[in-house]
């Protein structure tokens, strides 16, 4: 439900791995479709793969792709994901590829990128021990589209499509409808952020423009509290001033979603 | 050339010697029956050939010496670039090696997790414990691979440094990425933001930035009592990277010695070591390498007022083509 059916194609030698598996299942937990390049045969090293992950990506058009760095066991597989990606990179040159890899550094790892990129490419690599949480994040950041749905915790949903905050009550969805307008638009201002990069604080010049009057700063403030009051209200739950969206040292704001709303 | 010429005339110098003493007997005048070969003549080719095997040793340690000077040939940086390069060969092999179990175990952590998260049951609390160690684990493991081969590339001889356009930003926001739930298991926060807001580029080294932040921040998660902050800042002719956390903060007798190599607080209180010790030293080198440095400010505590910031420092450097 986090945003618009996203495709991912992962290509990976280890695909049948848990640490492989872990990620495609918190993949599909957020709401992607995975495709998951198996080749028949695996008796010609890495080049089945490259086969077959060009035809995938001609066919199914993915949003973004997960490649393995080094797909076999001989020496000369080492980098066949980095031959794949010269191909991506060549034909396909808006998809984003995320690598997934354990030379995140060192002299092997910076000679692969700079012969393997073009500088507008998205690409980047992500290290096999990440955690699934931390491909997502990538991820979202790599192919870029906003999301037109983020769930905050487990019971706040921000439908972005439809300017609508609503709670998760078991299976129904009650509408927020205290916010809307700049308060709706300071808390995708804030949700947006958190959705790409938690712990981001939004700085006060961003969230000012949502304010009038010639005080935007306590403008702004009255409506942070507002909107506090008001999930908090539909939450049935009090938010203090350190809770849920937090205000840091005169500098911002930042959202902090509770991983439960049980015990507010 | 000259080493073959004063080579053949050593040699050939040597066999007149030879020649003159087989023909001892017919040229000299023999002193007694049994003395023939100790008459002058002798003596004069034995002479001969000793001068012979002196111009050739000559020659030789000459060559070796002249050798030895010439940068293109076998010198000692070179044995030192071939054997670091030779760890760095070794460490990749082991790195591949030990990360090949370690990525099963955090696998099977990972499936486990999930089949108690579907099945709706009651676990042991130690069984959860043991996941959450486990999965703790993993961004140590991550960091103390990448100290040990930022200290292999550390150790190899010095080379000029290369200067890449390099967003600070990015590399914060992915070291966030990396800590914030390992952080948030551990009901601590991280908040980061940049002054201005648009950071831009700089020239500077993007794994020396992220390797140093990434310890700082390492170390700021491990003792933060609840929040750790970062703060990019973009000024005149430097930028700063600031890492506070509310810890209780490090006494002054520790900090100065912080960042020596392999001190960790236990060393000084005789009690077994949490750490390697390597982290901050690694760090602070590689900040000053690029013509920065790396400081620590700290506040040991004093009821609500305790912290630890420490604080990077580099030059934007113009870029060179």
């Amino acid at each position: 439900m986090q945003s618009k059916t996203e495709h991912i194609l992962v290509v990976d030698d280890e695909w049948e791995s848990p640490i492989v598996g872990a990620v495609i299942r918190t993949l599909e937990q957020e709401g992607w479709r995975t495709s998951v390049i198996k080749p028949q045969f695996s008796t010609d090293g890495g080049n089945d793969f490259e086969t077959e992950t060009l035809y995938a990506i001609e066919t199914i058009r993915p949003s973004g792709v997960l490649l393995d760095v080094r797909l076999g066991e001989y020496r000369e597989d080492q980098f066949k994901g980095l031959e794949i990606l010269h191909k991506i990179v060549e034909r396909y040159p808006h998809t984003p590829v995320l690598m997934f890899t354990q030379y995140t550094q060192g002299p092997e790892r910076d000679t692969a990128v700079r012969s393997s990129l073009q500088l507008d490419s998205s690409v980047d690599f992500i290290d096999k021990l990440a955690s699934p949480q931390e491909v997502i994040l990538r991820l979202r950041r790599l192919i870029g589209r906003p999301p037109t749905y983020i769930v905050m915790g487990d019971k706040i949903i921000l439908d972005v499509d439809a300017s609508l905050v609503q709670i998760k009550h078991g299976d129904d969805l009650e509408t927020v409808n205290d916010i809307q307008g700049m308060k709706f638009e300071i808390f995708r201002e804030l949700a947006s952020t958190w959705y790409k990069s938690p712990g981001q604080l939004v700085p006060f010049s961003k969230l000012e423009r949502y304010s009038d009057g010639e005080e935007a700063r306590a403008s702004l403030r009255v409506r942070i509290r507002e909107i506090k009051i008001s999930l908090g209200n539909a939450l049935g739950v009090k938010f203090g001033a350190g809770d849920f969206i937090i205000n840091v040292r005169d500098q911002g704001y930042r959202l902090v979603p509770p991983k439960t709303f049980d015990n507010q | 050339m000259i080493r073959i010429v004063s080579t053949v005339a050593g040699a050939v110098t040597c066999l007149v010697g030879v020649i003159l003493i087989l023909s001892t007997p017919i040229l000299g005048i023999r002193v007694s029956d049994n003395l023939w070969a100790v008459e002058p003549v002798s003596y004069i080719a034995t002479g001969i050939i000793i001068f012979g095997l002196v111009i050739i040793t000559f020659t030789y340690i000459i060559s070796g010496l002249s050798r030895r000077e010439t940068p293109e040939n076998n010198s000692g940086d070179d044995i030192l670039s071939t054997w670091a390069n030779l760890t760095q060969q070794y460490f990749e092999l082991f790195q591949h090696d030990l990360g090949r179990p370690l990525r099963r175990i955090l696998g099977k952590e990972r499936e486990v997790r999930a089949t108690i998260d579907l099945s709706n049951q009651e676990v042991y609390g130690d069984v959860l414990e043991l996941l959450d160690e486990i999965e703790g684990q993993a961004p140590n493991f991550r960091l103390m691979m990448s100290n040990v081969q930022v200290l292999i590339e550390m150790e190899t001889p010095a080379e000029d440094l290369v200067l890449e356009p390099v967003e600070p930003l990015e590399i914060v926001r992915r070291i966030v990425d990396r800590y914030t739930f390992a952080a948030s298991d551990g009901n601590k926060e991280i908040t980061w933001w940049s002054d201005p807001d648009d950071f831009g580029i700089v020239y500077c080294g993007a794994s020396a930035i992220e390797h140093i932040i990434t310890n700082v921040v390492d170390n700021a998660v491990r003792f933060a009592g609840k929040r750790i902050e970062i703060k990019l800042v973009r000024e005149g002719t430097e930028f700063s990277i600031h890492v506070w956390d509310d810890g209780l903060g490090i006494p002054e007798e520790y900090r100065n010695h912080i960042f020596d190599r392999g001190w960790t607080p236990e060393l000084a209180k005789r009690e077994e070591r949490t750490t390697s010790g390597l982290g901050m030293f690694i760090a602070k080198t590689l900040s000053q390498r690029y013509g920065g440095d790396l400081s620590i400010e700290s506040l040991v505590g004093d009821g609500v007022k305790h912290y630890t910031e420490f604080t990077l420092t580099l030059p934007i450097r113009e870029y060179v083509s």
